[in-house]
């Protein structure tokens, strides 16, 4: 590896407890993401994509195994410390209803930032800037549910980005649009993402976007196989 | 179909057993209160009659006497007339000879009365007591029967002794035999009595030659009769009929009872909000259920009777558990009622609580009928569910702020019609509650509207220094309308519900305190129980009186002789004075007067009454009123309306000049003392005091105020008690909608949290957004108290009680009401943020 490992993950093991069954989702999972790698995840449902996104993003802990970020081994840190991490190095975009729908469009962009830092006039701006590019400008102070599906996804991946985190976690984000709306969000993806240098890992079913990918992966048995 | 129908909704239900609970809890909260408020106010009227049941049995009429009592011989005159169906009795009060026991009703009945009026005691003797216990009763002296539970508390057997204080001293009585307890007399009216002969009850009570009253049992020629006893009856004596006495009884304490039960029926009136809550909750979460159930065909009639029928059952557990803990609160009640009535109105003996199940089927009525209106709304609602396509939260609230607008419109109907009803009502207590209810009501449904404004206006002045979180919390209540507005408008009711109360009592308490303050004007009074029947108080009254007045440092005293004169056919309670030149300064008069009052007061046939007694009997100045004396009918002037906070039924104020010009000398009952400017008045009354008996007692205006402040605070003992009740309810209606509320938002908190938002920052959020209710409950609570307090001061309390009160502010209650709407929100708030602090997020993100 000549870059830089951006996610490493070692013998990660997770399990769900179904009232006396347990289900064991992952077990011994190995995976090095490296800085500015886009990692495709698929896998049939209910297989652990959104598992595997939760676990990175330190939403839900593992069972045992290490999941070290820029160095960070966020499995050994507590809930509130793995929030205040994702709060600034981990961007997330959702299937659907990603928005906060008592939110402004604005606001909903202000708020990852507001977490971090104390806003200025420039955040602000740079908001509006933002929306510009999503071709969104004109609806910076309408609420979520004014927006079509798409609209939102776009706003939901503006939101992801705004604080400028190291990795991003895309949980089919094309998933509830048509083709071509689709195809608009993943390019904008590709746009933001990409030239930034980022690190992301998106799980999808989408065609398009493995053709796109560094490398792809499968959820099969419990651990990931490369395509 | 139908059973699969019920059962998806019902594995649903099961799933949220808190919101089941918290409506049940509405329901059962409202109705308990109701029937416990119901259950406690009737028995203990009741008690009053089932009490004379166990020694008068079936009579229906009754021969009273004002004070001075019946002379026995009216009983021999009437029954050599013909009369017959008579039963003499002689009643008091004793106190036993062991320390801190209540007083005892000491009851003299002649025991070979008419089998005929089945007397509760006669009818329970059988097999177990031996024949020759009348006898017994009436030949051997100081014999008495007790009721064998009684007995047993005392430990006294059978032929032991119970020992008494008279006003003689000690006197001991043989108990020969227990009262039984039948069907129609409980337990415990016969745990305060003692069953003697005439004679004996005349010695211990010391009334020789005197009856209490007279029972008669009339049947077929009662009119007849009546005009012939009647025609025999001395002045102050008077034919009252049972039936007409117990509606005077119920007509005296209407104004009491119908302002406890409007109280009852503001905690159901809460707990509607609670219910209604619930319904909307439960049929919003189902949307999806019922969107897929539509599109299966199931038709809008099975929605709605399937959210009708599970309304019915909610409402039938609700109310079946309320009847029960209305019962158990009724117990609790029982106590504090019928020591109101005590203190205000009448002596009651004993009370037990009596159930009936009329009453339980009027609480069960009532609520079933809350419930179903409660739930008639979120029932139409499920019914416009589309079945394509299920609707977003967002939409349906959307939806509701239509409603919310239309509804807070036309709420402005509701309290202007509420508000028109106060003012232009008459008399009439009832519509004067219902005028309140109506604005209360009003309000409640103006509560969402002006809550979106508020938070509007909260967002235009401190949007800038909030910062994106901060304007979040003041987004979701006005976001989630439908759920908040609920909440605070049931907090807002409660709370004004409070100011108003508090308010009232409030203006009320300055009102009597100043009153008291200038009706006390001598510096010490001495009280002279005792009974007023005995031949020569008056004589001792007297001597007591004149050596009291040549007593070193008295400047001059002034009597008063509290007595009961027949007024319009009715036993009226009047006070005659004998007054001190000081003492005419105390009288507040109504409207305006000159000197030449007190002259006529003293001369002519004339009266002062008191304001409720003018507002009951629609009396103006210069009216009669016809006063029944030994000689006759006589009418009196009425030259004055003196303010006074004594008793709701107000009474007669008369000279003793003139009162003894028609009526006999029955002493005093009280002396007041004028202490000179240089005189020490604690010696003087240390002095008085030795000239006094056991019974009587001197007191000075400074204790008098006081022990009167005191039984003024025991009098709303009462309403703090339901007002906190109704807060209670208030409580948890406010709880469940906030649990509703965190619930519906799961997903959205699961955002927050993967955004980064900690879970302590989202406890502070969601606390901030309940605090924020509360405030907006308690702001809006001030002026809705505001205007409560006034309708209550001005109209209820004034045509209930016929007094009329000065408005007083106190800007401490406001606050405190604020306070209380804040903290309770506050407090209602903590569980439901710190349970979705807890939420795993991955879990809250599973959802939707
Ligand atoms: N909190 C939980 N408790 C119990 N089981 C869970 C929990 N979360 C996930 N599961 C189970 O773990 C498995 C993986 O779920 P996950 O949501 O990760 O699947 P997925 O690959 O994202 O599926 P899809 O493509 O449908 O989104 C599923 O079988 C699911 O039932
Ligand atoms: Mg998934």
């Amino acid at each position: 590896m000549d870059k830089p490992s951006a996610i490493t993950i070692k013998q990660l093991h997770k399990s769900y407890q179904e009232s006396a069954q347990q289900q064991v989702i992952f077990n011994g999972v190995e995976m090095q993401v490296s800085r500015g790698e886009f990692i495709v995840l698929l896998g049939r449902s209910g297989s652990g994509k959104s598992t595997f996104l939760n676990l990175i993003s330190g939403i839900d802990p593992p069972d045992s195994g290490k999941i070290i970020i820029n160095g960070i081994d966020i499995s050994a840190l507590s809930e509130r410390d793995r929030t205040l991490f994702r709060r600034h190095h981990i961007g997330i975009v959702f299937q659907a209803y990603n928005l906060i729908p008592t939110l402004t469009v604005a606001e909903n962009l202000l708020l990852p930032l507001e977490l971090i830092k104390r806003l200025t006039r420039k955040d602000r701006d740079n908001v509006a800037e933002l929306l510009d590019k999503l071709k969104l400008s004109g609806r910076l102070n309408s609420y979520p549910d004014r927006l079509s599906g798409g609209e939102q996804q776009r706003v939901a991946i503006a939101r992801a980005l705004i604080h400028d985190p190291d990795v991003i976690l895309a949980d089919e984000p094309t998933g509830n649009l048509d083709l071509d709306t689709a195809g608009q969000v993943l390019e904008l993806l590709d746009i933001l993402i990409k030239k930034a240098g980022k690190t992301m890992i998106m799980a999808t079913h989408s065609q398009e976007v493995i053709g796109q990918a560094d490398r792809v992966f499968s959820i099969r048995n419990q651990s990931l196989h490369l395509e | 179909m139908n059973s699969l129908l019920q059962r998806s909704s019902r594995n649903f239900l099961w799933q949220h057993p808190w919101q089941l609970v918290l409506a049940i809890l509405g329901i059962a909260l409202g109705v308990a209160v109701v029937i416990a408020i119901d259950l406690a106010l009737e028995s203990s009227l009741n008690s009053f009659n089932q009490a004379s049941k166990v020694y008068t049995g079936a009579a229906t009429h009754r021969i009273i006497a004002s004070d001075g009592g019946l002379n026995e011989k009216l009983y021999t005159q009437l029954r050599v007339k013909g009369v017959s169906h008579l039963s003499p009795l002689v009643t008091g009060y004793v106190k036993l000879a062991q320390a801190d026991k209540d007083s005892f009703k000491v009851v003299g009945i002649d025991p070979f009365i008419e089998k005929s009026f089945q007397s509760g005691w006669q009818n329970g003797q059988k097999e177990n007591v031996s024949p020759d216990l009348f006898t017994r009763l009436m030949t051997e002296p100081n014999t008495a029967l007790l009721s064998e539970k009684t007995a047993q508390s005392l430990h006294i057997q059978l032929n032991g002794q119970l020992s008494l204080v008279t006003s003689r001293g000690q006197q001991s009585l043989t108990i020969i035999g227990f009262l039984p307890h039948t069907d129609a007399v409980s337990e415990q009216v016969l745990a305060k009595l003692i069953i003697t002969d005439i004679a004996t009850a005349q010695e211990v009570l010391d009334l020789f030659g005197k009856l209490s009253s007279i029972e008669i049992q009339l049947t077929n020629d009662a009119p007849k009769f009546e005009a012939a006893i009647r025609s025999m009856l001395p002045g102050n004596a008077l034919l009252v009929s049972l039936d007409s006495q117990e509606h005077s009884l119920r007509e005296m304490t209407k104004a009491f009872s119908i302002n406890l039960k409007a109280l009852g029926l503001l905690s159901l009136l809460v707990g509607m909000f609670l219910i209604y809550n619930t319904m909307t909750f439960l049929v919003m979460q189902r949307r999806h259920l019922i969107g897929s159930l539509r599109l299966l065909g199931v038709t809008r009639q099975q929605i709605f009777t399937l959210i009708l029928s599970e309304a019915f059952l909610l409402a039938l557990i609700g109310t079946l558990i309320g009847i029960v803990l209305g019962v158990l609160l009724g117990q609790g009640l029982l106590q504090l009622i019928s020591g109101t009535i005590n203190a205000i109105y009448f002596r009651i003996d004993t009370t037990a609580l009596v159930i009936t199940p009329f009453q339980l089927g009027k609480g069960m009525l009532l609520g079933m009928s809350v419930t179903f209106f409660a739930i008639l709304l979120p029932a139409f609602e499920a019914t416009r569910l589309s079945p394509v396509k299920v609707m977003a939260r967002s939409q349906l609230e959307s939806g509701s702020r239509r409603l919310i607008k239309v509804v807070g419109f036309s709420s402005g109907f509701l309290i202007i019609g509420g508000l028109a009803v106060a003012f232009f009502s008459g008399k009439s207590i009832n519509l004067g509650l219902a005028s309140i209810f109506l604005i209360l009501f009003g309000f409640g449904l103006l509560t969402p509207m002006l809550t979106l404004c508020l938070m509007k206006l909260i967002e235009c002045v401190f949007g800038r220094f909030l910062g994106v979180l901060g304007r979040l919390p003041v987004r979701m209540v006005s976001a989630e309308i439908s759920r908040t507005g609920i909440a605070i408008a049931a907090l807002m009711i409660a709370v004004s519900a409070t100011i108003g109360m508090d308010l009232m009592i409030g203006s009320f308490r300055q009102t009597v305190a100043q009153w008291l303050h200038s009706s006390l004007p001598a510096d010490l009074y001495v009280s002279l129980p005792g009974d007023k029947m005995g031949s020569d108080k008056f004589l001792f009254d007297q001597q007591l009186k004149d050596k009291i007045a040549q007593l070193e440092g008295v400047q001059m005293v002034s009597t008063a002789l509290q007595t009961k004169l027949i007024a319009a056919g009715e036993l009226t309670k009047t006070t005659v004075f004998e007054l001190a030149t000081k003492s005419k300064q105390s009288f507040i008069f109504k409207h305006s007067m000159d000197d030449s009052l007190w002259d006529r007061l003293e001369n002519q046939p004339t009266l002062i009454v008191t304001e409720p007694y003018a507002y009951h009997h629609a009396l103006q100045i210069g009216q009669k009123i016809d006063l029944k004396t030994n000689q006759g009918a006589q009418g009196f002037e009425v030259i004055g309306i003196n303010a006074d906070y004594s008793g709701d039924q107000g009474h007669l104020i008369m000279s003793r000049q003139i009162y003894q010009r028609y009526w006999p000398n029955l002493g005093y009952t009280g002396i007041g003392v004028y202490a000179r400017a240089e005189a020490d008045v604690q010696q003087l009354e240390s002095r008085i005091s030795q000239l006094l008996t056991t019974q009587q007692a001197v007191k000075s205006n400074q204790t008098i105020y006081k022990a009167s402040m005191e039984l003024f605070e025991q009098t709303f003992t009462i309403t703090e008690a339901l007002r906190w009740l109704s807060a209670a309810i208030a409580f948890v209606g406010v709880f469940s909608a906030l649990m509703a509320l965190q619930f519906e938002r799961i997903r959205q908190l699961g955002i927050l949290r993967s955004i980064g938002i900690t879970s302590s920052q989202l406890s502070v959020l969601i606390i901030s957004e309940t605090g924020l209710m509360g405030l907006m409950a308690g702001l809006l609570a001030i002026p809705v108290g505001f205007i409560v307090a006034y309708v209550l001061i001005f109209v209820v309390y004034q045509r209930s009680f016929g007094w009329t009160m000065a408005f007083y502010f106190d800007a401490g209650t406001l606050f405190q009401g604020i306070v209380l709407a804040f903290i309770a929100a506050l407090l209602a708030g903590v569980f439901p943020a710190l349970k979705m602090a807890q939420t795993h997020p991955a879990e809250a993100l599973r959802t939707e």
